[in-house]
């Protein structure tokens, strides 16, 4: 039985290793503020999208840039360098993975929506 | 009251089969297993080695509990079936999940879009492969189908959709709308012909368009046909271990365990050829949890049938083998618990939505989790004692130690994958706040898997190319030497596969050559020493195939390439990134391509853009056209639009494509000429950056005129301007003076345009804060700006990847039949 205690060890040795390297590249959840200490680590920023700020995409570069509100309600300009996804303005919650630059803005590098689904509203049915 | 046009009878009748299944599966896990009451059934076979006679008094009654549980399950199918097909939309989940104009082969996708409906096809398939173990597991039946009673009764409960003491236990497909919770005691529901008089009933909410794939046509029956294939091995395992049988399920659960390789397997990459065909992500495979929650099992999945030659030959392993047969049961559970919880809303795009079931489906997972356990701890010494070591040459070690790998590799995708679990457990919100801050996915997904997958594939592919070549109990040198020809050839191969190919990274050339060792000697292996023979050849071909499998992907994407360059130069430290701007009626370069996008036309809910490709002179001038793309954007205004790719198939590579961004706004928005407003409050000498590209000063405010009225000192009349400067970072500067008029009470806001700079701007009105003003501005819409962004790759070799899988399938399929048709041994005097 000595060889498999050997390889149990082994084993043991490896998953705690892969699980540890999966804890470093986990990233944290983050507001801007936040972001902008860890800067240039990677983190994760829930927030919404700020409406009343412009929302500019050039086509050229293909570079997004708009307003973002974190759950702090702390403001910041973010900047995309990918095609605008589409229904941004209808985004309920935006997701950013990127870094602070430093106080100025926050460069994402992606970005999920979550969209209200179209079924809650008409699901509200009345009867004219 | 009687309600017009509803079709009541039906909704009662789903009921009726739904209780009716529900209750022969709870006489069927009953039955079945109150035989495990009768003398001496779970003390093991009798003094002779036998197994105990199997014909409890129960049987006829756990047989007939499963008849009834059959006919119920079919009933529930064909009544949702039929709904749909005929529109009936007073059933909530035939109004959310088709409509009136959906293609008749989506029909049945309608039925499995929803949680309901997964779970039915779910249990459809359960009692389909349960109905074998009834005709074919003898002295099992009774074990495996108590266990396959007790699985069936708990998914069963996750459609009944009754309350008991307030809580909700299932939701049920046949709920009408006007039943929903949250429409009971609303006005419209007490109108009788509510399904006339309501537009909203006339029509459902449709199949998700992104659904509206033939791959998602069958995807997910062949992935839940391998979910539920993971049962009956477990079934075998829980069955031999409660009757004290520990060793002896692995014969009668083998075929199972490769019927459950091959099509979950085949059901996982069919979502893969569905994301490469239909979502643009840019490939097949993304490590999106919900991706991973299906892989995970079946990583264990293929570990536990290595474990049961073992256990078959050796008569050793039982306690590792049991307890990865049980895992990966449990872990099919998890990931059904993942994808409909909504626990990864934040982490995933297509995760189900959240139906207040969590409470039950963790209670299902737990029990089953539990139950496992306890049962190993409590029969764990039923095992027979071996103190012996495996020798180091022998085939049963080395798959023991391959089965660890894999079970490695299955847990970090799932420690990862369940991030957003743990943040719930152990996050700053969780039960037991350990974490400081919540942890996140990984913000690198792909280098984050890689960094520990890659490894596993090169050691898995090294095991698979030399495991087989090794004897049980101990391997002569001879038998070694039989790999030296492939380890050879794929020295040789590989370095210059590698070369050719120029991959930079070390650890991909080294999977390149490991892999096809693992190609080539399993090819070898069954032309050679299994002389082609089909029937034996099933492992050796689905080795073979999954080795292409592991090439194809590494090729595809180690050297996936990015031929959309963007040309424009940002910064050194943030390159360009990869999506091409291409103006109506332009020709741009791609290299090797130069790619023209000729027009856009409507065809139903797609807006295609057709793309034309040209080779490239030797004096770097489009050529001669090579093959035109139509990638298209899929307008769903339920769920968004949909980008979706265009792919050209040569043998040896894809040229993909996706228009990643198109002007999508109405004929009457693009007309009237002024875009982006955006809107800045400002002050004399103040300066704002407008449009990414502009200073805006205001120089002064003048005031042409202002009249008070005499007794009050109210403004009477004002007329004013802003004079403001306007300069582009390329040093144009344009200034202008932006009009504003107030009458009485009435202001009258002015506009005026920088016209050499296309800006307008607008006098809003005077701010709060003294001497300072808001403004309008907006920019003009470029004329003549027709034009798509694009991104295309080249993936290299991903038909190897295609072959694979289908070797992959045929390979299991062999092995499944030479242990079921195959002639059986000869009885034992």
């Amino acid at each position: 039985m000595k060889r498999n205690h050997i390889i149990a060890l082994v084993v043991i040795a490896l998953l705690v290793g892969a699980l540890m390297v999966t804890i470093q590249d986990a990233s944290t959840y983050a507001t801007f503020e936040m972001a902008e200490k860890k800067s240039p680590e990677t983190v994760t920023v829930v927030g919404q999208l700020d409406l009343d700020q412009p929302i500019t995409f050039n086509a050229q570069t293909s570079m997004l840039r708009f307003t973002a509100v974190d759950k702090d309600g702390e403001r910041s300009v973010v900047y995309f360098n990918q095609p605008k996804p589409t229904d941004f303005e209808r985004s309920e919650e935006i997701t950013l993975t990127g870094l602070s630059s430093g106080d100025t803005a926050f460069f994402a590098q992606d970005i999920l929506m979550k969209c209200p689904s179209k079924y809650a509203d008409e699901a509200k049915l009345s009867a004219e | 009251m009687n309600y017009i046009g509803e079709h009541t009878f039906w909704a009662l009748a789903g009921r009726f089969f739904t209780y009716l299944a529900f209750t022969g599966a709870l006489g069927t896990a009953l039955f079945y297993g109150l035989n495990w009451f009768r003398p001496g059934a779970c003390s093991g076979p009798d003094e002779l080695g036998r197994p105990r006679p199997a014909h409890g008094p129960f049987l006829s009654a756990g047989r007939a509990s499963f008849v009834l549980h059959s006919i119920g399950i079919l009933g529930v199918v064909s009544i949702l079936m039929t709904a749909i097909l005929s529109h009936w939309f007073e059933f909530d989940y035939v109004w959310r999940h088709s409509s009136r104009d959906l293609p008749i082969e989506y029909v049945f996708s309608a039925l499995w879009e929803g949680q309901e409906g997964s779970f039915i096809i779910w249990m459809f398939w359960h009692m389909v492969l349960g109905w074998f173990l009834v005709r074919g597991a003898r002295s099992w039946e009774h074990g495996t189908m108590a266990v396959v009673g007790l699985a069936q009764l708990l998914l069963t409960s996750m459609i009944l959709g009754v309350y008991v003491f307030g809580t909700k236990i299932g939701s049920s497909p046949f709920v009408l709308i006007r039943e929903l919770p949250e429409n009971l005691g609303l006005p419209w529901t007490t109108i009788k012909d509510y399904l006339i008089r309501i537009p909203a009933f006339r029509d459902g909410q449709g199949l998700n368009p992104l659904l509206q794939n033939y791959w998602m046509v069958i995807h997910p029956p062949t992935l839940f046909l391998g979910f539920a294939a993971t049962l009956i091995p477990f079934a075998y395992v829980v069955a031999g271990w409660i009757e004290r049988r520990p060793l002896d399920w692995v014969t009668p659960a083998l075929p199972w365990v490769f019927f459950g390789v091959g099509v979950l397997g085949t059901g996982i990459l069919m979502g893969g050829a569905w994301a490469y065909e239909a979502l643009s992500f840019g490939g097949f495979w993304a490590w999106d949890p919900v991706e991973n929650a299906s892989l995970v099992p079946w990583i264990t999945l293929v570990a536990a049938g290595h474990l049961m030659f073992i256990v078959k030959k050796k008569k050793t392993s039982g306690g590792l083998t049991a307890l990865m047969v049980m895992l990966t049961f449990v872990l099919i559970l998890y990931s059904t618990f993942l994808t409909r919880s909504g626990v990864l809303g934040d982490s995933s795009v297509h995760s189900f939505v959240d139906l207040g079931l969590n409470g039950q489906l963790m209670l299902l997972l737990g029990f089953f989790a539990l139950g496992s356990l306890v049962l190993l701890v409590a029969r764990w010494r039923a095992l027979p004692k071996n103190t012996a070591d495996e020798a180091f040459s022998s085939r049963e070690f080395w798959l023991v130690i391959g089965s660890l790998v894999l079970l490695l590799s299955a847990v970090q995708i799932s420690f990862s994958t369940s991030i957003p679990v743990l943040n719930k457990i152990i996050g700053p919100e969780g039960l037991i706040p350990l974490l400081g801050e919540a942890m996140a996915p990984p913000a690198d997904v792909f280098r984050h898997y890689h960094s520990i997958q890659i490894p596993v594939a090169i050691v898995v592919s090294l095991f698979m190319a030399t495991v087989p070549f090794l004897r049980w109990d101990s391997t002569p040198g001879a038998m070694m030497r039989r790999m030296l020809p492939s380890l050879v050839a794929s020295l040789v191969l590989g370095g210059l596969a590698a070369w050719g190919l120029k991959f930079d990274q070390p650890m991909y050339t080294v999977l390149l050559i490991t892999g096809m060792f693992a190609a080539f000697a399993n090819l070898d292996y069954w032309l050679r020493f299994l002389r082609g023979n089909w029937r034996s050849g099933g492992l050796a071909l689905a080795h073979f195939g999954f080795a292409l499998i592991l090439l194809g992907a590494l090729i595809s994407n180690g050297k996936k390439q990015a031929i959309s360059q963007n040309p424009v130069f940002l910064h050194k430290d943030f390159p360009a990134n990869e999506h091409i701007l291409i103006p109506a009626g332009d020709t741009v370069s791609m290299h090797p391509y130069w790619v023209e996008w000729t027009g856009e036309r409507r065809e139903g809910h797609f807006q295609i853009y057709d793309v034309n490709f040209y080779g490239t002179n030797p004096d770097q001038t489009p050529g001669e056209k090579l093959f035109a793309l139509a990638p298209y954007i899929q307008i769903n205004p339920r769920m968004g639009n949909v980008r979706e790719p265009s792919t050209k198939h040569y043998w040896d590579r894809d040229i993909y494509t996706y228009v990643s961004f198109a002007d999508m706004r109405s004929p009457e928005e693009k007309e009237s000429g002024w875009t982006e407003e955006m809107e800045a409050t400002m002050g004399r000498g103040e300066e704002v950056f407008v449009f990414d590209e502009f200073m805006m000063r205001c120089d002064s405010i003048i005031v042409n005129d202002a009249q008070m009225v005499q007794e009050t000192g109210d403004l009477a009349a004002l007329d004013m301007a802003a004079r403001l400067t306007l300069k582009h970072m390329d040093g144009r500067s344009e200034t202008i003076d932006v009009p504003y008029q107030v009458r009485g009470n009435q202001a009258t806001p002015g506009e005026a345009e920088f016209a050499a700079l296309g800006v307008k701007a607008r006098f809003d009105g005077v701010s709060d804060e003294p001497g300072r003003f808001t403004m309008k501005f907006w920019r003009k819409s470029p004329e003549d700006d027709e034009f798509i962004l694009l991104q295309a790759f080249i993936f290299p070799y991903i038909n190897l990847l295609w072959l694979g899988v289908v070797l992959l399938a045929i390979g299991s399929g062999l092995a499944v039949a030479k242990r079921i048709v195959g002639p059986k041994p000869a009885p034992k005097a």
